[in-house]
């Protein structure tokens, strides 16, 4: 026996559960003493530095590039322009339009159109400045309306009318449930775009070895999967020799879900010296790279009955996508199919358009194409409850889903924790002594509120955007005669906990502490494929996976220990440390079975899969109807209190109550820190946060101008987690990381509102467009107390 | 933000090594915690080749305070002045406005001196030099000759000053003592601010918004006593910590009785200048009643120009900066009673 181990005392064994408790991330020493490496700390000792020179342009066809004055500078090892790559890369195979640097046209400004590899980056900024860039201007379209408009010149030629797509979609009749609803009510909303402003800005660390003519690429994304599918593409490598790792990475929502053009171009600056090249791009670039949320035009119609039933829905949004295509086809029909799967729906016809711009690609942030349609349904039906004198809360308790169902656009819900979610918010926040009784007094010149809304999301898309037949996951474990396990997984951590939950999952079916678990994650050379960290999927189907990959472990141990203890399997007790052939056995510790396991084998791996079934995959009722299709639903429900000052027009977020199904709560230190997050960015795009553009110029590109809450702004947030227990989910687990953000945003609207009497549907809600409109209220009850 | 230019640093240890420094390098820049000067660096709005670096100067580190006033040397950080027990307590509108600078970070670096002297904002003008350069430049760096806000200004310059610190000491008739190549010399601060961007071609905007000399630098601020005055600072910014006030507001007043005796007000994040509103002595002598607010909102007409310099609309600026004020008077009013 090995000496190393400590002997452990079978009566005092207990098997070690973290599932359902609060487990610090086993990546949190690293990150909280700053020794976590991220892709900008790889400094390769013959790595050159890169830059990007950048289209001034927004719209404007190429004459030509003169990089002749960069390439002659000394110290500039390569410069690279459109003409050194014709390959397109884009994250859906459908939509796969754009070039690492611009070919032909420039089409938002800021666009890459030639980058320079030198000895350091003074030297290659230096470059840039003498690169020239000959046009003739086209016309630029920077809101949605303008670029469909008759007469506007396409941005792509395979996108006539400036169309990324196009949704119509009918289910049920709508005109006739509203002819016979009790009350009808149209609005039309904007919401502003949204960055998802996450702390790391993008960088890649490219090394390529023309001696065997293999690349390693190390850069900050949420897929290396996608990462490594598209450098084989743009370079033409063959994908077995393209290694790519991902370092730490300081956050994703959604910015890094998709390749981009960072780890691109340094590949073909690699490539073109045959060495190494490290890009490294700044805060305003990483603005510029943008795939954020879309600035949305919305107009809802709802139909109700008097007793809140909702009887019919008609949704329109237009969408601003961008110069290129990135998600947008899945944002604009996601904002249609995720209408459902909340309440029970039985007419809703939704029209969305995905339109091209000359403003930078927007793609899938957090809370992915529901957000705004969310902000937008639960603020009007508030409004409608309050026309017709209900509680809002009633008004969703009279629209309940009763799982497991399939919805009418053939989403498949077999868990449904709203209702526990609204009874919690609405006793812990005091609801209904609040409307009925008032608000405590806030003081002269203030006036307080509270709001209600609710959201949802879904816990992975049942259908990977690439869709090859393989598992949607894989997981190995390997034990060895140390009695170390090591998980490897694909799944990329980015911060928010995925390597702690395959760890956790690990030692809680084995019994064993999370210090027996040692996991090694996204490193294509030696992790098994993992599609990323996306649409909230990894818990459910890494999960899964991992869940699958443990049993078959234990089971082999089990049977080691059997042999050993002269017992059947079935006899034997997992007691943490320590296996046993029923309580009175003497027992033997996990070191000794884990060598038993070992004798005939060597080394044990074992594997675990993940598959979705097909009854998740959505429906065929409209072209799309699979976006949406999904294992699990979370629920959300949260009350928003808020105070706003009648002198200045400030709102301040004074107290948020937030309940969220997510299944089962795996870790519950994480899942809070999520909800907690979500709520958090709800509140930046409801109150303070907006990219806009002078001219096409992205003007707040910085974390000056781009205004997210600071911790001053940010109110007590109380979670309280609900476990619906979803037969799927390992453990019963769904999402955590998403559905509690766009509820924020309706219920801080509502809040307003019932401070004010206003009612606010353009997002962000600032300071001053609530003084402007209590202003204007107040001219206008003048008005008419004169008349 | 792209990586710093090379340049040279010099420390003095003294106020007569700084000015030898200064007077040896014509275009050189006093540092004292960066916290502003930095970010224009990388920005590369301006690119100085010497940098002096006021943390060694002990003699502009000390607050004196007595019966004729308060001076506050140019090398104090900002977080000192908002801690001081005597600027608390006799200039609490001082004390407010260093409090609510930018964030705790900045405040623990930032120096009186910078914020004083803060390089006026613009959303056009605080912006990286791809994005200067691919939208033409503007007026304010050498390269532009339009301005965005305003295209038919004429030359002039509407970048706002949003420094807190200026409009709470102008309340207490403050001024600047500097230091120059031709010695030292005293500017009332009302002077000292120049950006008033008239279209009649008279010196001063938000290019040209300190009525500095080449070579010179402030070596300290002095303020009057306040006497009965009691004052206060207030201030509005989208987001409560690490903002630029969107609009802030110094008010001090004396009350006899019911009578408003003596009231002040200044403004910061409006114009090119800190702006002391001119002509309140006239609202003096009764008490504070409708028609004293009215007149507020009258000189506030007349004196705040907001223009499309921040992201927040300029016509809010003005009328909150305006509510901000009238609502400070009615609480130092209601205080002072």
């Amino acid at each position: 026996m090995n000496e190393q181990v400590k002997p452990v005392v079978a009566a005092g064994a207990e098997p070690v559960r973290s599932v359902g408790e609060y487990v610090p991330m086993v990546d949190g020493p690293e990150k909280a003493s700053g020794r976590a490496k991220y892709t900008a700390d790889f400094v390769g000792a013959d790595a050159l530095e890169a830059a990007i020179y950048r289209s001034p342009y927004a719209h404007a066809r190429i004459l030509e590039v003169d990089t002749s004055e960069a390439e002659a500078t000394p110290g500039v090892r390569a410069v690279v322009t459109g003409n050194d790559c014709d390959k397109t890369y884009g994250v859906l195979p459908i939509a796969r339009g754009e070039y690492p640097l611009a070919r032909e046209r420039v089409r938002y400004k800021g666009e890459p159109v030639a980058a320079v590899a030198a000895d350091d980056i003074h030297i290659a900024k230096a470059a840039i400045k003498k690169i020239r860039l000959r046009v003739r201007e086209l016309p630029a379209y920077f809101r949605a309306k303008d670029a469909y408009a008759e007469g506007a010149i396409d941005l792509h030629e395979h996108r006539p009318g400036n169309l990324e797509r196009e949704v119509f979609f009918e289910l049920g009749d709508v005109e006739q449930a509203f002819k016979g609803s009790d009350l009808v009510m149209e609005k039309e909303f904007h919401a502003a775009e949204v960055c998802q402003a996450q702390m790391e800005m993008h960088g890649a660390l490219v090394e390529y070895d023309p001696i065997r003519d293999r690349l390693t690429c190390r850069c900050s994304t949420q897929v290396p999967y996608y990462v490594h599918l598209m450098l084989a593409k743009v370079t033409g490598m063959d994908q077995g020799r393209i290694r790519v790792i991902k370092p730490h990475v300081g956050g994703g929502f959604g910015a890094r879900t998709e390749t981009l053009q960072p780890e691109l171009i340094a590949a073909l600056l690699a490539c073109k010296i045959g060495g190494s090249v490290r890009l490294l791009v700044t805060r305003e670039e990483t603005f510029i790279t943008h795939r954020g949320r879309p600035e949305t035009d919305l107009r809802l119609k709802l139909g109700m009955m008097k007793d809140g039933k909702i009887t019919g829905v008609e949704f329109e949004n237009d969408q601003r996508g961008g110069a290129h295509s990135s998600y947008g086809i899945v944002t604009i029909l996601y904002a249609g199919s995720m209408l459902y799967a909340i309440y029970d729906l039985q007419n809703v016809k939704y029209i969305g358009r995905r339109v091209l711009t000359n403003t930078p690609p927007c793609g899938a942030f957090r809370g992915h194409g529901t957000v705004n349609a969310r902000f937008v349904f639960e603020a009007l039906v508030d409004e409608m409850a309050g026309k017709l004198g209900l509680d809002p809360i009633d008004v969703r308790r009279r629209n309940y889903l009763e799982a497991p169902t399939f919805t009418q656009n053939d989403l498949m819900v077999n868990s449904y924790g709203l209702p526990e979610c609204i009874d919690w918010v609405e006793q812990a926040s005091g609801w209904k002594e609040k409307r009925a009784n008032g608000m405590p007094d806030p003081g002269p010149g203030k006036r307080k509120g509270i709001g209600f809304a609710c959201s949802h999301y879904i816990s992975g898309a049942s259908k990977p955007v690439n869709w090859t037949g393989e598992p949607h996951a894989t997981v190995n474990l390997k034990l060895d005669w140390d009695g170390a396990i090591t998980v490897l997984t694909g799944a990329a951590e980015i911060g928010q906990g995925s390597s702690t939950i395959v760890a956790q999952i690990t030692g809680d079916v084995l019994g064993l502490p999370l210090d027996r678990i040692r996991v090694i994650a996204a490193d294509s050379e030696v992790t098994p494929k993992d599609n990323g960290s996306y649409s909230s999927r990894v818990t459910f189907y890494v999960g899964n996976a991992t869940l699958q990959a443990a049993t078959s472990l234990r089971q082999i141990l089990v049977k080691a220990a059997a042999r050993k203890l002269e017992a059947n399997p079935e006899d034997i007790d997992v007691v943490g440390e320590f296996y046993r052939a029923g309580s009175q056995d003497a027992g033997i510790p996990y070191q000794e079975v884990v060598m038993e396991a070992l004798r005939d084998t060597g080394t044990i791996t074992t594997k675990g899969i993940y598959n979705t079934i097909p009854e998740s995959w959505g429906g065929k009722k409209y072209r799309g109807a699979a976006i949406g299709g999904t294992m699990g639903f979370s629920y959300a429900a949260q009350v928003v209190e808020v105070t706003v000052d009648e002198t200045t027009g400030e709102v301040t977020v004074d107290d948020v109550w937030v309940a969220h199904d997510c299944g089962k709560a795996l870790n519950r230190l994480t899942v809070e820190g999520q909800i907690e997050g979500s709520v958090w960015m709800g509140m930046g795009q409801a109150l303070s946060e907006e990219t806009s553009f002078y001219n096409g110029l992205n003007v707040a590109n910085n974390f000056l101008d781009y205004r997210i809450p600071t911790i001053h702004d940010s109110p007590p947030i109380h979670t309280h987690i609900v476990e619906s227990i979803d037969p799927h989910g390992p453990y019963g687990a769904k999402e955590a990381g998403e559905g509690s953000l766009s509820g924020f945003i309706p219920a801080v609207a509502n809040a307003i509102h019932a401070a004010t009497g206003i009612r606010f549907a353009d997002t962000p809600i600032t300071p001053d467009k609530v003084f402007l409109a209590m202003e204007k209220a107040a001219r206008f009850s003048k008005k008419k107390e004169t008349v | 933000m792209d990586a710093l230019h090379s340049f040279e640093v010099i420390r003095p240890k003294t106020v007569d090594e700084a000015l030898a420094a200064r007077i040896a390098h014509r275009h050189s820049r006093m540092i004292g915690g960066g916290t502003d000067l930095l970010v224009n660096i990388r920005r590369r709005i301006e690119t100085p080749s010497v940098l002096i670096d006021t943390s060694d100067l002990t003699d502009l580190k000390t607050i004196e305070h007595g019966d004729t006033g308060l001076s506050i040397g140019a090398s104090v950080r900002l977080f000192e002045v908002a801690e001081h027990p005597n600027i608390q307590h006799f200039y609490p509108a001082i004390a407010q406005a260093a409090g609510s600078i930018a964030g705790p970070t900045h405040r623990n670096m930032g120096t009186v001196g910078g914020n004083l002297c803060l390089d006026t904002r613009c959303i056009y003008y605080n912006q990286s030099e791809w994005w200067r350069e691919a939208n033409d430049h503007c007026l304010k760096t050498e390269l532009g000759d339009m301005c965005h806000v305003a295209p038919k200004s004429k030359g002039v310059c509407f970048a706002t000053y949003s420094g807190d610190l200026a409009p709470a000491l102008m309340l207490f008739g403050a001024e600047i003592d500097l230091l120059g190549p031709d010695g030292e010399r005293t500017v009332a601060m009302r002077d000292f601010y120049i950006g008033s961007s008239r279209q009649d071609g008279s010196k001063g905007d938000g290019i040209n918004y300190m009525a500095i000399k080449p070579g010179e630098f402030v070596v300290r601020v002095r303020a009057s006593s306040p006497g009965r005055l009691i004052s206060g600072y207030d201030k509005i910014r989208i987001r409560r910590s690490i903002e630029y006030p969107v609009a802030g507001c110094a008010a001090a007043l004396t009350r006899d009785d019911d009578t408003l005796t003596d009231i002040r007000i200044a403004f910061t994040g409006t114009n090119p200048r800190p702006v002391f509103l001119e002509g309140t002595a006239d609202l003096a002598g009764s008490t504070l009643s409708d028609s004293v607010l009215e007149g507020i909102d009258n000189l506030c007409k007349d004196q705040l120009m907001s223009m499309k310099t921040t992201f927040t609309p300029g016509h809010y600026r003005r009328r909150v900066a305006t509510q901000m004020a009238k609502r400070l008077v009615g609480q130092l009013f209601n205080a002072a009673g």
